[in-house]
Protein backbone atom coordinates (compact mmCIF):
# COMPACT_ATOMS: atom_id res chain seq x y z
CA UNK A 1 0.00 0.00 0.00
CA UNK A 2 2.85 2.33 1.09
CA UNK A 3 4.84 1.33 -2.21
CA UNK A 4 2.33 2.08 -3.91
CA UNK A 5 1.38 5.30 -3.13
CA UNK A 6 5.15 6.31 -2.92
CA UNK A 7 5.59 5.03 -6.91
CA UNK A 8 1.89 7.62 -7.34
CA UNK A 9 3.34 9.87 -6.14
CA UNK A 10 6.57 10.11 -7.96
CA UNK A 11 4.71 9.10 -10.53
CA UNK A 12 2.84 12.57 -10.20
CA UNK A 13 5.77 14.96 -9.36
CA UNK A 14 7.50 13.68 -12.55
CA UNK A 15 4.83 14.23 -14.48
CA UNK A 16 4.73 17.58 -13.22
CA UNK A 17 8.23 18.46 -13.39
CA UNK A 18 9.34 16.23 -16.79
CA UNK A 19 6.23 16.46 -18.15
CA UNK A 20 6.35 20.54 -18.92
CA UNK A 21 10.48 20.36 -19.17
CA UNK A 22 9.46 17.48 -22.11
CA UNK A 23 6.69 19.78 -23.42
CA UNK A 24 8.90 22.32 -24.45
CA UNK A 25 8.56 22.23 -27.75
CA UNK A 26 5.46 21.25 -28.29
CA UNK A 27 2.33 22.70 -29.41
CA UNK A 28 0.15 24.64 -26.92
CA UNK A 29 -2.36 22.24 -26.94
CA UNK A 30 -0.17 19.31 -25.36
CA UNK A 31 1.18 21.78 -22.89
CA UNK A 32 -2.33 22.52 -21.38
CA UNK A 33 -3.19 18.88 -21.75
CA UNK A 34 -0.50 17.82 -19.78
CA UNK A 35 -1.07 20.63 -17.18
CA UNK A 36 -5.21 19.56 -16.88
CA UNK A 37 -4.29 15.70 -16.78
CA UNK A 38 -2.28 16.35 -14.12
CA UNK A 39 -4.76 18.18 -12.32
CA UNK A 40 -7.21 15.76 -12.76
CA UNK A 41 -4.63 12.65 -11.62
CA UNK A 42 -4.36 14.95 -8.49
CA UNK A 43 -7.58 15.24 -8.14
CA UNK A 44 -9.00 11.50 -8.63
CA UNK A 45 -5.55 10.02 -6.89
CA UNK A 46 -7.47 8.99 -3.49
CA UNK A 47 -4.28 8.89 -1.54
CA UNK A 48 -4.47 12.39 -0.98
CA UNK A 49 -6.21 14.63 1.37
CA UNK A 50 -8.26 17.61 0.44
CA UNK A 51 -5.37 19.54 1.37
CA UNK A 52 -2.50 18.43 -0.22
CA UNK A 53 -4.37 17.68 -3.28
CA UNK A 54 -5.49 21.77 -3.14
CA UNK A 55 -1.08 22.15 -2.34
CA UNK A 56 -0.39 20.24 -5.53
CA UNK A 57 -2.86 21.88 -8.22
CA UNK A 58 -2.10 25.10 -6.86
CA UNK A 59 1.68 24.40 -7.81
CA UNK A 60 0.52 22.69 -11.05
CA UNK A 61 -1.41 26.02 -11.92
CA UNK A 62 0.83 28.51 -10.91
CA UNK A 63 3.42 27.17 -13.86
CA UNK A 64 1.05 27.32 -16.42
CA UNK A 65 -0.43 30.88 -15.83
CA UNK A 66 1.57 34.20 -16.16
CA UNK A 67 -0.74 36.35 -13.36
CA UNK A 68 1.36 38.78 -14.48
CA UNK A 69 0.04 38.97 -17.68
CA UNK A 70 -3.88 38.41 -16.85
CA UNK A 71 -3.42 41.28 -13.86
CA UNK A 72 -2.25 43.34 -16.17
CA UNK A 73 -5.41 43.09 -18.75
CA UNK A 74 -7.64 42.87 -15.96
CA UNK A 75 -6.62 46.43 -14.79
CA UNK A 76 -5.98 47.92 -17.95
CA UNK A 77 -5.43 51.79 -17.83
CA UNK A 78 -5.61 51.22 -14.45
CA UNK A 79 -2.35 49.25 -14.46
CA UNK A 80 -0.59 51.97 -15.88
CA UNK A 81 -1.31 54.44 -13.12
CA UNK A 82 -0.65 52.22 -10.53
CA UNK A 83 2.68 52.51 -8.63
CA UNK A 84 5.51 49.49 -8.77
CA UNK A 85 4.32 48.47 -4.95
CA UNK A 86 0.50 48.87 -5.79
CA UNK A 87 1.08 46.21 -9.07
CA UNK A 88 3.03 43.86 -7.06
CA UNK A 89 0.47 43.44 -4.67
CA UNK A 90 -2.32 42.71 -6.88
CA UNK A 91 -0.39 40.28 -8.69
CA UNK A 92 -0.26 38.85 -6.04
CA UNK A 93 -3.34 38.83 -3.87
CA UNK A 94 -5.15 38.43 -7.72
CA UNK A 95 -3.33 35.16 -8.57
CA UNK A 96 -4.43 33.94 -4.80
CA UNK A 97 -8.12 34.86 -5.61
CA UNK A 98 -7.72 33.53 -8.94
CA UNK A 99 -6.86 30.14 -7.25
CA UNK A 100 -9.08 29.69 -4.45
CA UNK A 101 -11.71 30.04 -7.13
CA UNK A 102 -10.50 28.13 -9.10
CA UNK A 103 -10.28 25.21 -6.69
CA UNK A 104 -13.60 25.61 -5.22
CA UNK A 105 -15.09 25.01 -8.59
CA UNK A 106 -12.80 22.37 -10.16
CA UNK A 107 -13.78 20.43 -6.83
CA UNK A 108 -17.34 20.36 -7.86
CA UNK A 109 -16.30 18.41 -11.26
CA UNK A 110 -13.71 15.54 -9.86
CA UNK A 111 -15.57 12.85 -12.11
CA UNK A 112 -16.04 14.89 -15.25
CA UNK A 113 -14.22 14.65 -18.47
CA UNK A 114 -12.67 16.99 -20.29
CA UNK A 115 -12.50 16.92 -24.01
CA UNK A 116 -9.63 18.92 -25.99
CA UNK A 117 -11.20 20.35 -29.48
CA UNK A 118 -9.51 22.74 -31.67
CA UNK A 119 -6.33 24.66 -31.48
CA UNK A 120 -5.77 27.65 -33.10
CA UNK A 121 -1.94 29.26 -33.21
CA UNK A 122 -0.33 32.90 -34.29
CA UNK A 123 2.81 33.72 -33.69
CA UNK A 124 3.12 33.44 -30.36
CA UNK A 125 -0.70 33.55 -29.34
CA UNK A 126 -2.98 30.58 -28.99
CA UNK A 127 -6.57 29.64 -28.51
CA UNK A 128 -7.47 25.73 -26.97
CA UNK A 129 -10.95 24.70 -26.90
CA UNK A 130 -11.77 22.58 -24.84
CA UNK A 131 -15.13 21.22 -23.25
CA UNK A 132 -16.02 19.83 -19.64
CA UNK A 133 -18.37 16.29 -20.53
CA UNK A 134 -21.03 16.40 -17.69
CA UNK A 135 -24.19 13.75 -17.77
CA UNK A 136 -26.19 16.52 -19.33
CA UNK A 137 -24.30 19.42 -21.01
CA UNK A 138 -21.07 20.22 -22.38
CA UNK A 139 -19.30 22.95 -21.06
CA UNK A 140 -16.99 24.59 -23.27
CA UNK A 141 -13.82 26.24 -22.02
CA UNK A 142 -11.34 28.07 -24.07
CA UNK A 143 -7.74 29.04 -23.10
CA UNK A 144 -6.03 31.93 -24.45
CA UNK A 145 -2.28 31.56 -24.19
CA UNK A 146 1.01 33.11 -25.01
CA UNK A 147 4.22 31.89 -25.50
CA UNK A 148 6.82 33.11 -22.62
CA UNK A 149 10.22 31.50 -23.99
CA UNK A 150 9.58 27.64 -24.74
CA UNK A 151 6.55 27.69 -22.45
CA UNK A 152 2.97 28.69 -24.02
CA UNK A 153 1.04 30.50 -21.27
CA UNK A 154 -2.60 31.02 -20.27
CA UNK A 155 -3.63 34.28 -19.34
CA UNK A 156 -7.47 34.10 -20.15
CA UNK A 157 -10.17 31.53 -19.69
CA UNK A 158 -12.89 31.89 -21.58
CA UNK A 159 -15.92 29.74 -20.07
CA UNK A 160 -19.61 29.78 -22.04
CA UNK A 161 -18.18 33.04 -24.29
CA UNK A 162 -17.71 34.91 -20.44
CA UNK A 163 -13.68 35.87 -19.99
CA UNK A 164 -12.48 35.60 -16.57
CA UNK A 165 -10.19 38.52 -17.34
CA UNK A 166 -12.89 40.92 -18.60
CA UNK A 167 -15.52 39.57 -16.07
CA UNK A 168 -13.21 40.63 -13.59
CA UNK A 169 -11.68 43.88 -14.67
CA UNK A 170 -14.91 45.34 -14.88
CA UNK A 171 -16.15 44.88 -11.62
CA UNK A 172 -12.65 46.42 -10.42
CA UNK A 173 -12.70 49.41 -12.49
CA UNK A 174 -16.06 50.42 -11.03
CA UNK A 175 -14.08 50.00 -7.72
CA UNK A 176 -11.12 51.53 -8.62
CA UNK A 177 -13.42 54.64 -9.96
CA UNK A 178 -15.47 54.80 -6.07
CA UNK A 179 -12.72 54.11 -3.89
CA UNK A 180 -9.31 54.22 -5.36
CA UNK A 181 -6.70 51.38 -6.53
CA UNK A 182 -5.50 50.89 -2.30
CA UNK A 183 -9.47 50.75 -1.80
CA UNK A 184 -9.20 47.58 -4.78
CA UNK A 185 -7.10 46.22 -2.57
CA UNK A 186 -8.04 45.98 0.65
CA UNK A 187 -11.53 44.90 -0.62
CA UNK A 188 -9.44 41.73 -2.26
CA UNK A 189 -7.87 41.17 0.94
CA UNK A 190 -10.94 41.20 2.84
CA UNK A 191 -12.27 38.57 -0.21
CA UNK A 192 -9.34 36.49 0.69
CA UNK A 193 -9.32 36.20 4.19
CA UNK A 194 -13.64 35.94 4.00
CA UNK A 195 -12.81 32.76 1.47
CA UNK A 196 -10.21 31.00 3.46
CA UNK A 197 -12.18 31.19 6.61
CA UNK A 198 -15.00 29.39 5.21
CA UNK A 199 -12.42 27.18 3.92
CA UNK A 200 -11.27 26.00 7.57
CA UNK A 201 -14.70 25.85 8.28
CA UNK A 202 -15.58 23.46 5.44
CA UNK A 203 -12.01 21.52 6.49
CA UNK A 204 -13.14 20.91 10.28
CA UNK B 1 -50.63 33.74 -17.22
CA UNK B 2 -51.10 35.21 -20.62
CA UNK B 3 -51.23 38.51 -18.58
CA UNK B 4 -48.06 38.33 -17.07
CA UNK B 5 -46.60 37.57 -20.74
CA UNK B 6 -48.23 40.90 -21.80
CA UNK B 7 -46.46 42.35 -18.53
CA UNK B 8 -43.66 41.10 -19.82
CA UNK B 9 -43.93 41.99 -23.25
CA UNK B 10 -45.27 45.95 -23.18
CA UNK B 11 -41.95 47.52 -21.36
CA UNK B 12 -39.97 46.00 -23.41
CA UNK B 13 -41.38 47.13 -26.38
CA UNK B 14 -41.92 50.42 -24.72
CA UNK B 15 -38.13 50.24 -23.65
CA UNK B 16 -36.95 49.11 -26.79
CA UNK B 17 -38.37 51.94 -28.71
CA UNK B 18 -37.49 54.66 -26.47
CA UNK B 19 -33.77 53.39 -25.60
CA UNK B 20 -32.80 52.26 -28.49
CA UNK B 21 -31.71 55.75 -30.07
CA UNK B 22 -29.19 56.94 -26.79
CA UNK B 23 -28.37 52.80 -26.04
CA UNK B 24 -26.94 52.03 -29.71
CA UNK B 25 -24.67 55.06 -29.25
CA UNK B 26 -22.87 53.77 -26.60
CA UNK B 27 -23.40 50.07 -27.53
CA UNK B 28 -22.19 50.62 -30.81
CA UNK B 29 -18.64 49.26 -29.81
CA UNK B 30 -20.44 46.75 -27.72
CA UNK B 31 -20.35 44.05 -30.47
CA UNK B 32 -17.88 43.88 -33.71
CA UNK B 33 -19.96 44.07 -36.60
CA UNK B 34 -17.26 42.22 -38.19
CA UNK B 35 -17.50 39.20 -35.67
CA UNK B 36 -21.17 39.31 -36.20
CA UNK B 37 -21.17 38.62 -40.02
CA UNK B 38 -21.00 35.46 -41.58
CA UNK B 39 -17.24 34.50 -42.23
CA UNK B 40 -17.13 30.94 -42.46
CA UNK B 41 -13.92 31.40 -43.95
CA UNK B 42 -12.01 30.00 -40.37
CA UNK B 43 -8.86 31.98 -41.19
CA UNK B 44 -10.46 35.23 -41.68
CA UNK B 45 -12.33 34.83 -38.22
CA UNK B 46 -9.50 33.76 -36.70
CA UNK B 47 -7.29 36.87 -37.37
CA UNK B 48 -10.08 39.11 -36.41
CA UNK B 49 -10.36 37.54 -32.87
CA UNK B 50 -6.85 37.64 -32.42
CA UNK B 51 -7.01 41.45 -33.77
CA UNK B 52 -9.38 42.64 -31.68
CA UNK B 53 -8.39 40.73 -28.66
CA UNK B 54 -5.11 42.57 -28.85
CA UNK B 55 -7.29 45.97 -28.99
CA UNK B 56 -9.22 44.71 -25.96
CA UNK B 57 -6.27 44.58 -23.93
CA UNK B 58 -3.96 47.05 -24.64
CA UNK B 59 -5.04 50.31 -26.34
CA UNK B 60 -8.62 50.25 -25.31
CA UNK B 61 -9.47 51.01 -21.07
CA UNK B 62 -11.24 47.68 -20.64
CA UNK B 63 -13.97 45.51 -21.53
CA UNK B 64 -17.02 48.09 -23.06
CA UNK B 65 -19.92 49.57 -20.55
CA UNK B 66 -22.75 48.13 -20.33
CA UNK B 67 -26.09 49.99 -20.59
CA UNK B 68 -27.91 49.84 -17.16
CA UNK B 69 -30.03 52.68 -16.56
CA UNK B 70 -32.83 50.65 -14.75
CA UNK B 71 -29.79 49.32 -12.52
CA UNK B 72 -31.94 50.07 -9.51
CA UNK B 73 -34.55 48.63 -10.21
CA UNK B 74 -32.55 45.55 -11.47
CA UNK B 75 -30.84 45.46 -8.27
CA UNK B 76 -34.02 44.92 -6.75
CA UNK B 77 -35.33 42.19 -9.10
CA UNK B 78 -31.91 40.66 -8.54
CA UNK B 79 -32.50 40.43 -4.79
CA UNK B 80 -35.80 38.88 -5.33
CA UNK B 81 -34.36 36.41 -7.51
CA UNK B 82 -31.69 35.49 -5.26
CA UNK B 83 -34.42 34.30 -2.26
CA UNK B 84 -36.38 32.64 -5.22
CA UNK B 85 -33.36 30.51 -6.20
CA UNK B 86 -31.76 29.91 -2.37
CA UNK B 87 -35.61 29.63 -0.69
CA UNK B 88 -37.86 27.77 -3.53
CA UNK B 89 -36.19 26.50 -6.45
CA UNK B 90 -32.67 24.85 -4.64
CA UNK B 91 -34.51 23.04 -1.93
CA UNK B 92 -36.80 21.83 -4.92
CA UNK B 93 -33.65 20.47 -6.73
CA UNK B 94 -32.13 19.02 -3.62
CA UNK B 95 -35.49 16.96 -3.20
CA UNK B 96 -35.00 16.05 -7.62
CA UNK B 97 -31.62 14.51 -6.63
CA UNK B 98 -33.40 11.30 -5.15
CA UNK B 99 -33.75 10.80 -8.75
CA UNK B 100 -30.45 8.98 -10.13
CA UNK B 101 -28.25 11.43 -12.44
CA UNK B 102 -29.07 9.60 -15.14
CA UNK B 103 -32.58 9.32 -15.08
CA UNK B 104 -32.51 13.43 -14.28
CA UNK B 105 -29.66 13.90 -17.42
CA UNK B 106 -32.42 12.16 -19.35
CA UNK B 107 -35.32 14.53 -18.68
CA UNK B 108 -33.00 17.21 -19.25
CA UNK B 109 -32.43 15.58 -22.86
CA UNK B 110 -35.85 15.24 -23.19
CA UNK B 111 -36.70 18.56 -22.71
CA UNK B 112 -33.67 20.43 -25.08
CA UNK B 113 -34.81 17.68 -27.77
CA UNK B 114 -38.06 19.52 -28.42
CA UNK B 115 -37.34 22.59 -28.50
CA UNK B 116 -34.79 21.63 -31.72
CA UNK B 117 -37.52 23.13 -34.10
CA UNK B 118 -36.78 26.49 -32.77
CA UNK B 119 -33.14 25.96 -33.29
CA UNK B 120 -33.13 24.65 -36.44
CA UNK B 121 -35.45 27.62 -37.41
CA UNK B 122 -33.00 30.39 -35.59
CA UNK B 123 -30.18 28.77 -37.66
CA UNK B 124 -31.90 28.78 -41.07
CA UNK B 125 -32.93 32.51 -40.33
CA UNK B 126 -28.97 33.31 -39.51
CA UNK B 127 -28.40 31.62 -42.94
CA UNK B 128 -25.55 28.86 -40.48
CA UNK B 129 -26.99 26.23 -43.60
CA UNK B 130 -24.49 23.86 -41.35
CA UNK B 131 -26.18 24.30 -38.08
CA UNK B 132 -28.99 24.06 -39.32
CA UNK B 133 -28.50 20.79 -41.00
CA UNK B 134 -26.53 19.49 -37.29
CA UNK B 135 -29.62 20.11 -35.81
CA UNK B 136 -32.07 18.46 -38.21
CA UNK B 137 -29.71 15.68 -37.60
CA UNK B 138 -29.10 16.02 -34.21
CA UNK B 139 -33.48 15.17 -34.44
CA UNK B 140 -33.52 12.38 -36.47
CA UNK B 141 -31.49 10.83 -34.84
CA UNK B 142 -32.43 11.28 -31.06
CA UNK B 143 -35.87 10.88 -31.90
CA UNK B 144 -34.90 7.48 -32.98
CA UNK B 145 -32.31 6.05 -31.52
CA UNK B 146 -32.48 8.40 -28.45
CA UNK B 147 -36.05 7.03 -27.31
CA UNK B 148 -37.84 10.40 -28.56
CA UNK B 149 -35.48 12.75 -26.96
CA UNK B 150 -34.77 10.94 -23.95
CA UNK B 151 -30.77 10.39 -25.05
CA UNK B 152 -28.43 12.26 -26.66
CA UNK B 153 -27.57 9.61 -28.82
CA UNK B 154 -26.32 11.99 -31.94
CA UNK B 155 -23.60 13.38 -29.68
CA UNK B 156 -22.79 10.01 -28.30
CA UNK B 157 -22.88 8.17 -31.32
CA UNK B 158 -22.64 10.95 -33.92
CA UNK B 159 -20.14 13.82 -32.43
CA UNK B 160 -23.44 15.70 -33.13
CA UNK B 161 -23.19 18.59 -30.25
CA UNK B 162 -25.86 20.58 -29.68
CA UNK B 163 -25.29 24.63 -30.53
CA UNK B 164 -27.92 26.96 -29.08
CA UNK B 165 -29.72 28.99 -31.66
CA UNK B 166 -32.54 30.97 -30.03
CA UNK B 167 -34.45 34.24 -31.89
CA UNK B 168 -32.56 36.73 -29.66
CA UNK B 169 -29.05 35.33 -31.37
CA UNK B 170 -31.38 35.74 -34.62
CA UNK B 171 -31.62 39.36 -33.91
CA UNK B 172 -27.93 40.26 -33.14
CA UNK B 173 -27.21 38.60 -36.11
CA UNK B 174 -28.87 40.67 -38.20
CA UNK B 175 -27.94 43.93 -36.63
CA UNK B 176 -29.90 44.76 -33.44
CA UNK B 177 -27.78 45.80 -30.64
CA UNK B 178 -28.54 44.33 -27.02
CA UNK B 179 -30.18 47.62 -25.55
CA UNK B 180 -30.78 47.94 -21.67
CA UNK B 181 -29.41 45.31 -19.32
CA UNK B 182 -32.77 43.80 -17.66
CA UNK B 183 -33.35 41.50 -14.75
CA UNK B 184 -36.84 39.72 -15.20
CA UNK B 185 -38.11 38.55 -12.29
CA UNK B 186 -38.20 35.29 -11.83
CA UNK B 187 -36.59 34.44 -15.52
CA UNK B 188 -33.66 36.30 -14.37
CA UNK B 189 -31.03 38.33 -16.30
CA UNK B 190 -31.98 39.44 -19.76
CA UNK B 191 -31.88 42.36 -22.19
CA UNK B 192 -34.42 44.52 -24.28
CA UNK B 193 -33.58 42.33 -27.46
CA UNK B 194 -32.73 38.62 -25.36
CA UNK B 195 -36.27 39.50 -23.97
CA UNK B 196 -38.42 39.94 -27.33
CA UNK B 197 -35.94 36.78 -28.49
CA UNK B 198 -37.07 34.64 -25.42
CA UNK B 199 -40.88 35.28 -26.45
CA UNK B 200 -40.54 34.53 -29.98
CA UNK B 201 -38.34 31.05 -28.53
CA UNK B 202 -41.61 30.88 -26.43
CA UNK B 203 -44.20 30.95 -28.82
CA UNK B 204 -42.25 28.04 -30.98
CA UNK B 205 -42.01 25.36 -28.18
CA UNK B 206 -44.39 22.37 -28.51
CA UNK B 207 -44.61 22.83 -25.10
CA UNK B 208 -46.55 26.24 -25.49
CA UNK B 209 -48.17 25.10 -28.52
CA UNK B 210 -49.55 21.52 -27.50
CA UNK B 211 -50.04 22.15 -23.65
CA UNK B 212 -52.75 24.41 -21.32
CA UNK B 213 -52.15 26.86 -19.21
CA UNK B 214 -50.99 24.67 -16.42
CA UNK B 215 -49.44 21.78 -17.44
CA UNK B 216 -47.60 24.05 -19.72
CA UNK B 217 -45.75 25.63 -16.31
CA UNK B 218 -45.72 22.87 -14.51
CA UNK B 219 -43.50 21.62 -16.99
CA UNK B 220 -41.39 24.60 -17.09
CA UNK B 221 -41.21 24.52 -13.33
CA UNK B 222 -39.79 21.08 -13.48
CA UNK B 223 -37.66 21.75 -16.50
CA UNK B 224 -35.94 24.77 -14.47
CA UNK B 225 -35.72 22.76 -11.29
CA UNK B 226 -34.22 19.78 -13.05
CA UNK B 227 -31.64 21.94 -14.72
CA UNK B 228 -30.37 23.11 -11.34
CA UNK B 229 -30.29 19.79 -9.65
CA UNK B 230 -27.78 19.09 -12.42
CA UNK B 231 -25.95 22.25 -12.10
CA UNK B 232 -23.11 22.17 -9.79
CA UNK B 233 -23.55 25.33 -7.43
CA UNK B 234 -22.82 27.22 -10.27
CA UNK B 235 -24.83 30.65 -8.28
CA UNK B 236 -23.32 30.18 -5.04
CA UNK B 237 -19.96 29.87 -6.70
CA UNK B 238 -20.51 33.42 -8.21
CA UNK B 239 -21.63 34.38 -5.00
CA UNK B 240 -18.26 33.39 -2.91
CA UNK B 241 -16.01 34.82 -5.61
CA UNK B 242 -17.14 37.56 -6.85
CA UNK B 243 -16.99 41.56 -5.22
CA UNK B 244 -20.41 42.47 -6.30
CA UNK B 245 -22.69 38.97 -8.17
CA UNK B 246 -24.81 41.80 -9.30
CA UNK B 247 -22.32 43.40 -11.40
CA UNK B 248 -20.64 39.90 -12.41
CA UNK B 249 -24.04 38.26 -13.72
CA UNK B 250 -24.64 41.65 -15.57
CA UNK B 251 -21.52 41.64 -17.21
CA UNK B 252 -21.34 37.60 -18.05
CA UNK B 253 -24.66 37.47 -19.20
CA UNK B 254 -24.15 40.34 -21.82
CA UNK B 255 -20.46 38.68 -22.72
CA UNK B 256 -22.18 35.27 -23.10
CA UNK B 257 -24.83 36.87 -25.23
CA UNK B 258 -22.15 38.81 -27.64
CA UNK B 259 -20.36 35.33 -28.27
CA UNK B 260 -23.34 33.18 -28.96
CA UNK B 261 -24.36 36.06 -31.57
CA UNK B 262 -20.51 36.10 -33.10
CA UNK B 263 -20.42 32.45 -33.23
Amino acid sequence: MITSRFLRAIALSSAVLFGSANAAADAPKDQLKTTIDTILLVLSDQSLDREAKREKITGVISARFNYEGMSQRTLAVNWKKSSQDQRKRFVDLFAQLLQESYLGRIEAYTNEKVEFASEKVKDDRAIVDTFIVTSSVDIPISYKLEKKGNEWLVYDVVIEEVSLVRSYSSTYKDIVMKSGMDGLLSDMEAKLAALRSKETEKAS
Amino acid sequence: MNSLRLLILLPLIFWHSAGYAEASGVLAQMEDPDASAMTDDGDEEFTDEFDDEFEDEFDADGPPPVSDPLETMNRGFFWFNDKLYFYVLKPAAKAFRVLPEDVRASIANFFSHWTSPARFINALLQAKINDAGNELGRFAINTTLGVGGLFDAAKEQAGLRRKDEDFGQTLGVYGFKPGMYLVIPVFGPSNVRDGIGRLVDGVMDPKYIYLDEKPYWGSRAVEAVNEISLDKDTYEAIKRDALDPYLFVRDAYMQNRAGKVAK
